[in-house]
């Protein structure tokens, strides 16, 4: 290989960043649902 | 404001959101299938086009915070106050993830996990000072003391992180660290630079959905309490 | 303006008597700093760490937990008693009663730094005859940096549910920049170094001062109940 073998962490940093993003908006979605009642 | 208004911004900002986190979705098959690896850093050079928007989000988040608690305390507009801890939940999230990238990418580029250099050092108190406007929130009931105590902490954390910056600078300049520190790339090419910006683009319409709709769902909660004061009175 | 000082000196001899009524929380503020000096002392391998590299350290930390008390102690005599509505109800200007409060800290900070100071000399042995000078003035500048922020973060937190966990929680990340600079300055002045080389820490530690008294002091009113 050329460069250097580090894909995983790439791989953790951009699985991390979706979860929080993810769980985040869906926490927004359920809050705003549960408000609008 | 009104529900109705409430409920409206409430669903553009939904809309917002969603379209953002298409886009997003859009920004990491970019970045990790049509962005070309880089040569010397290999493959985890890529976390930067998430760490550095997120980072940015985030100051901006606190920026933001911290102006609108300055309005608050001038103006005494409750709205102030809405969008100044809309802005600051949001930031923690961007702030959250800010704290996770950068060491995911510290290691394989630096070869540490952490390094007290001015930059990391003041995003690791925004953090620690977005933590603290959360707490002191939820300790509060009284909507108008709680509004009055996080601009106080918004002020005093936005003035901080410049002196905290400040400090770390004048430790490294004085005690050079055999590290060599460069966190941004000096000069992407230019397949890699659209990548980047498309990015930092995207997770500003981030920042705007998730605002609109935390400030929508404060104002909808501010408005279920008041009627619930209202029916038990 | 005199009526400002009035009122803040007597807001202040207030406070001061109350504690030296008691006497409470400046024992356990004096004992609890000897404590940590003699821990911290023991908490190094000696062959490899010399008393004086860790002596800074060790005094700031102390400083800094003894100042945590004492902020403890003020407002919780202030909870008990409700006695801020009482001071509220005379026409008094909010800064005057700041003033009065952080008068009333900074002497109790200042009285358990100044006890804890030779114990400190003697305990970690440095040669501190020659600086001692520019160290009461480096521990004065952060001093009334952390007692002035810490003054205004107690009125906050005072009202809430948690507030001893509260005031660390959010007076920490403000102790950052004036601790740094003083556990700094004063590494150089104990190593004996020329002032210039503290010239840099003295400066950050002044700009921190003026900013923050001042902001501290005109945010004090939006802590106050209306």
């Amino acid at each position: 290989m050329q460069y250097p073998d580090n894909g995983g962490y790439m791989v953790a940093a951009y699985v991390v960043a979706a979860v929080v993003v993810l769980v985040y908006a869906v926490s927004l979605f359920v809050r705003l649902r549960k408000a609008s009642r | 404001m009104m529900r109705e208004k409430a409920e409206a911004l409430a669903r553009r900002g939904s809309l917002l959101t969603a379209v953002a986190l298409l886009a997003l979705a859009g920004v990491y098959v970019r970045a990790l299938i049509f962005t070309p690896i880089e040569r010397f850093q290999g493959p985890a050079q890529k976390i930067f086009y998430v760490h550095a928007p997120a980072a940015w989000s985030g100051l901006m988040a606190f920026a933001i915070t911290g102006l609108l608690s300055v309005l608050y305390l001038w103006l005494r507009d409750r709205r102030a106050d809405l969008v100044a801890a809309a802005s600051a939940e949001v930031g923690l999230t961007f702030s959250v993830i800010m704290l996770t990238t950068g060491p995911l990418w510290g290691k394989p580029i630096w070869g540490t996990w952490w390094t007290w250099d001015a930059r990391l050092t003041s995003t690791l108190f925004i953090f620690l000072l977005f933590v603290g406007y959360q707490v002191l929130r939820g300790a509060i009931t009284d909507p108008e003391t709680r509004a009055r105590y996080c601009a106080v902490i918004g002020i005093l954390g936005l003035v901080l992180v410049p002196f905290i910056h400040m400090t770390v600078y004048l430790f490294r300049t004085l005690h050079p660290d055999p590290v060599v520190l460069k966190p941004g790339s000096p000069s992407l090419p230019g397949n890699m630079l659209v990548t980047l910006l498309t990015s930092f683009g995207v997770f500003t319409l981030l920042y705007l959905g998730f605002l609109a709709q935390r400030y929508a769902l404060g104002v909808l909660r501010d408005l279920n309490d008041e009627e619930a004061g209202r029916a038990v009175s | 303006m005199r009526d400002a000082l009035r009122t803040a000196w007597t807001i202040a001899g207030k406070d001061l008597a109350i504690e030296w009524r008691t006497k409470t929380a400046l024992v356990s503020s004096l004992t609890f700093a000897v404590l940590v000096l003699a821990v911290l002392y023991f908490a190094r391998d000696p062959t490899a760490v010399g008393a004086v590299d860790i002596a800074p350290g060790a005094l700031w930390v102390t400083f800094t937990f003894a100042a945590m008390i004492g902020l403890n102690r003020a407002f919780l005599l202030e909870r008990e008693n409700r006695a801020m509505d009482g001071i509220l109800l005379a026409p008094v200007s909010p800064q005057a009663v700041f003033f009065g409060k952080l008068a009333a800290n900074l002497v109790f900070v200042g009285t358990v730094e100044l006890v804890s100071l030779p114990v400190f000399i003697l305990f970690y042995d440095v040669p501190i005859v020659r600086g001692l000078p520019a160290l009461v003035g480096i521990t004065a500048m952060a001093t009334l940096a952390f007692v002035a922020i810490g003054t205004l973060l107690s009125s906050m937190v005072v009202r809430t549910r948690f507030a001893e966990l509260m005031l660390p929680l959010l007076l920490l990340p403000f102790l950052v920049p004036p601790v740094v600079g003083a556990v700094q300055a004063t590494a150089r002045i104990l190593a004996d170094r020329p002032l210039s080389e503290v010239q840099g820490w003295l400066k950050l530690l002044a700009a921190f001062d003026i900013v923050f008294v001042t902001i501290s002091t005109l945010l004090f009113e939006a802590t106050l109940e209306e």
